[in-house]
């Protein structure tokens, strides 16, 4: 077999391999480039709740009120935290939390959702599961590098790297040359 | 021919990893706080946050396993962070807020209403989960403490009303804040 075609077969297997994960690599990228600006993992609901002054210093009876008021099962409090003089916070599970004025009752019912699909290639992306998931990150990490590699010499003649294809690669080497350059020098 | 024009946007968007936290870069200082209201009976949080305990604990352990420093209070600390500075320590509290972005960060709260201590981990290093809120979590890590600037305050303060959706003041903050925070490599996370 020809060392050319041996790279378009190389390409073409990897290729069709690393889409899925190309694909979930990508479409996270783009969401945890714009973390500033949004969350990538979690959405949030904020209910307005009313459940009433809450006269008394016992924080028992506190947590009584509001959980009374709300018609939550006690049993599923897991622990209350006087968050300043007047916030009262009762927390739930999964994250979820009710936050009231203990001078009004006013306040805020708190969820917390995943976004569905999208939380778990994060957790992908972002490698948060380690261990196994390292493995296959690196298998992926050389894939990429497989497939850059050998789509440069996909093609020759004028179309190839000796012809257009160099001026491309050049531009594209370029972003990361200059960013070196400029940390280095230029800062 | 599209597989090799696509590739070098994938490496460009791998490599974009290095987000910036929502987190501001450290913990509300205890000095920033309203005093303690000590006068509502039964514990500010529940479970006690009590002394931490000095043998290995139970529950789900994130990032690396404790070491076994010193257990203090987060009262203790936060009462005289001065005397624990630089210095690795063990305390425990209930969790009560996480970072929703990167999961690098959690706060615990402490022995007197409105107390709460930061922990603080390596963006990428673990991540808690938000479900970890109104858990028990006992944490190692060293005591880092930084005053700020009266602007950076005002910033900082700014920074949180915005992610609690508060309207900000910049007049209300007069005072440059002290900023305690707990720096570590791991913690473990049980139900209380």
């Amino acid at each position: 077999m020809k060392w050319r075609k041996l790279i378009h077969v190389l390409h073409r297997d990897i290729g069709y391999t690393a889409v899925a994960l190309t694909l979930a690599y990508s479409i996270s990228g783009l969401a945890v480039n714009h973390i500033d600006d949004w969350n990538p993992n979690f959405s949030f609901v904020e209910t307005p709740v009313d459940v009433g002054p809450l006269p008394t210093d016992d924080y028992d009876v506190m947590q009584a009120h509001v959980v009374e008021r709300l018609e939550i099962d006690p049993k599923l409090v897991k622990g209350r935290f006087m968050e300043s003089e007047t916030e009262f916070r009762v927390f739930l599970p999964e994250g979820q939390e009710v936050h009231v004025d203990i001078r009004d009752g006013k306040g805020l019912y708190k969820e917390i959702n995943t976004h569905p699909v999208l939380y778990e290639v994060n957790q992908l992306h972002l490698n948060t599961i380690k261990g196994w998931w390292t493995w296959i990150a690196d298998l992926f990490a050389l894939s990429l590098i497989t497939l850059a590699v050998t789509g440069l010499f996909m093609i020759k003649g004028k179309r190839g790297l000796g012809g257009r294809g160099k001026w491309f690669v050049g531009a594209g080497l370029l972003v990361p040359l200059g960013f070196i350059l400029y940390t280095i020098y230029g800062a | 021919m599209a597989r090799v024009r696509v590739t070098p946007l994938v490496v460009l968007l791998s490599a974009s990893l290095a987000a910036a936290c929502d987190a501001p870069p450290a913990a509300k200082g205890g000095e920033a706080k309203p005093a303690a209201t000590a006068k509502a009976k039964g514990d500010a949080a529940t479970p006690e946050s009590g002394k931490a305990e000095a043998a290995a604990p139970e529950g789900k352990t994130y990032g690396a396993p404790l070491e076994g420093a010193d257990a203090v209070t987060i009262a203790q600390v936060m009462d005289d962070p001065k005397a624990y500075e630089n210095k690795m320590v063990r305390v425990e509290g209930m969790v009560t807020d996480v970072c929703t972005k990167r999961g690098c960060w959690f706060e615990m709260a402490g022995e007197k209403p409105g107390m709460k201590m930061r922990f603080k981990v390596r963006d990428g290093d673990m991540v808690f989960p938000p479900s970890a809120k109104g858990k028990k979590a006992v944490a190692e890590g060293t005591v880092t403490v930084r005053t700020l600037s009266l602007e950076d305050t005002k910033r900082f303060e700014e920074h949180m009303a915005k992610d609690a959706g508060k309207e900000f003041d910049p007049a209300s903050i007069t005072e440059p804040m002290t900023i305690v925070q707990l720096t570590g490599k791991g913690a473990v996370i049980r139900d209380s």
